[in-house]
């Protein structure tokens, strides 16, 4: 277990000290890692999802799962994060990309990630690609995936096995509430509280903006003067489309570029009954047993009509 | 093919409990036992059947524990409370917003007394009545709708 922690932890640091450094121009991600190292459980008491502290646009997902399961079976629960695929967002870098997509799927105690060899060959073939684990050794009730290419994957399938209340005394036969939240696109703020360049930045000051000159990498540098003579300047990163001109005058936190932001965190709730066979079957027959019954009753009555008839006595 | 009994117009009781709008239980289909005896029951046993396949298919859901110390995201009563609780929160006063709860069981105990003026029972026959009804109901069924989007939505559901 420790071994493990540390290569993850490992793993963890090498992501993001390439991405930090610009080894790779593949880090317009949204990243679920964040969450799992901030957060031991990813759902806050009142029901909001981590991932809504950074992914701060909400646009909204659906889930997709089956109404009941019997224990050990194996089903598929589908979050669908649709966004219009015409839409591009800003990369780190500050050129356009398509929109990733993640999502995290909070269980009831006991449900698991199905191993490899329960899932169907065709959510295997749909699944191609996809690496879905589980949040924290604490909680594998917990799946999370992402960030992964959306234009492919607007549905995330993950396999589920329900557990068995036979073996595990935790587990009811029970409806259980479940979680599911859906992103799109890159967050607005990191971790560490700093802002992405996928956000509307707002000017530092009120004045005039007597300069913008634009950087070799495509940033752009903005002036500000105001009316004592003060002046501020602000950097704003490559890619983003300026909304002001040199020779404006803007208010404090009036917005100098249009909002970038595409995407959006969507988070949904619905519930899954761990259904025993036994009861079923117990049921159908009850409901056989009442049929019969019912059937019964109406017969004698047609016979208790002709007795009346009959006797013409009623 | 069920029994039948015609209405026997030549006894003068009958005719009596007739005129005043009444005996109607003096001819057709006998209650006793055709009705109470053979067909109650299916029926009873028809609702047994609906309760218990849902207690197997959908059994009551094992909600959180409760955190007084925690508000949860959404705030929404029961789907009854929905007009009212739309109410509420988009009167600007609370003190009307109270009254104006009140005024929904304060109405309705006036009812039979306004109600009463109209002899008839045909409903197509009480206009106003029929009229405070269907407004009423839309008005209910709006304003529940109106409790689950967002409070700028919460009158006109985005309409305008």
């Amino acid at each position: 277990m420790a071994t493990n922690k540390f290569f993850k932890s490992l793993l963890f640091t090498l992501t993001i000290a390439i991405s930090v450094f610009g080894f790779s121009v593949e880090n317009s991600f949204a990243y679920p890692v964040f969450a799992q190292q901030n957060y031991s459980n990813p759902r806050a008491a009142n029901g909001k999802l981590a991932c809504a502290n950074c992914h701060l646009n909400q646009k909204a997902i659906e889930i997709e799962a089956p109404q009941g399961v019997l224990p050990n079976s194996v089903f598929e629960v589908e979050i669908k994060v649709p966004y219009d695929l015409s839409r591009k967002q800003i990369a780190a870098n500050g050129k356009p990309a398509g929109l990733n997509v993640g999502g995290i799927l909070i269980l009831p105690k006991g449900f698991k990630l199905a191993s490899k060899n329960q899932i169907s060959e065709e959510v295997k073939a749909k699944n191609k690609g996809v690496f879905i684990s589980p949040y924290s050794t604490e909680f594998d009730n917990i799946l999370v995936v992402g960030p992964i290419a959306g234009k492919k994957h607007q549905e995330l399938i993950f396999p589920v096995v329900a557990p068995d209340p036979a073996k595990d005394p935790d587990v009811k036969y029970l409806t259980y509430p479940f979680y599911a939240g859906g992103n799109r696109g890159r967050g607005q703020v990191y971790p560490t509280g700093e802002k992405s360049n996928i956000n509307a930045f707002g000017a530092t000051q009120a004045g005039q903006i007597t300069n913008i000159t634009t950087g070799e990498k495509g940033e752009s540098q903005i002036t500000i003067v105001n009316s004592e003579g003060n002046s501020t300047s602000q950097t704003l990163s490559a890619g983003l489309q300026l909304l002001v001109k040199q020779g404006d005058i803007v208010k404090q936190d009036q917005p100098l570029n249009i909002d970038p932001n595409v995407g959006g965190f969507g988070q949904e709730e619905s519930e899954i009954v761990l259904q025993d066979s036994a009861r079923i079957l117990g049921y159908l027959a009850f409901c056989f047993c009442l049929l019969l019954t019912q059937i019964f009753l109406v017969i004698k009555k047609k016979q208790y009509e002709k007795v009346q008839a009959a006797e013409l006595n009623f | 093919m069920s029994i039948i009994k015609k209405p026997d117009l030549t006894d003068p009781k009958l005719r009596a409990k007739l005129a005043k709008g009444m005996g109607h239980n003096y001819y057709g289909e006998p209650a006793w036992p055709n009705d109470l005896l053979y067909l109650f029951p299916v029926c009873i046993l028809g609702t047994f059947a609906c309760c218990i396949g849902l207690a197997v298919m959908a059994p009551t859901q094992m909600g959180e524990p409760a955190d007084p110390f925690n508000t949860p995201l959404e705030i929404l009563p029961e789907w009854y409370f929905f007009p009212t609780f739309n109410l509420l929160r988009v009167l600007p006063n609370k003190l009307l917003g109270v009254l104006a709860m009140a005024a929904v069981p304060a109405g309705l105990i006036t009812v039979p007394f306004i109600e009463n003026v109209n002899k008839f029972q045909n409903p197509f026959r009480r206009p106003i009545a029929s009229l405070v009804f269907i407004f009423g109901f839309f008005f209910a069924v709006w304003f529940g709708i109106g409790a689950c989007l967002p409070i700028d939505k919460a009158v006109s559901l985005g309409y305008w």
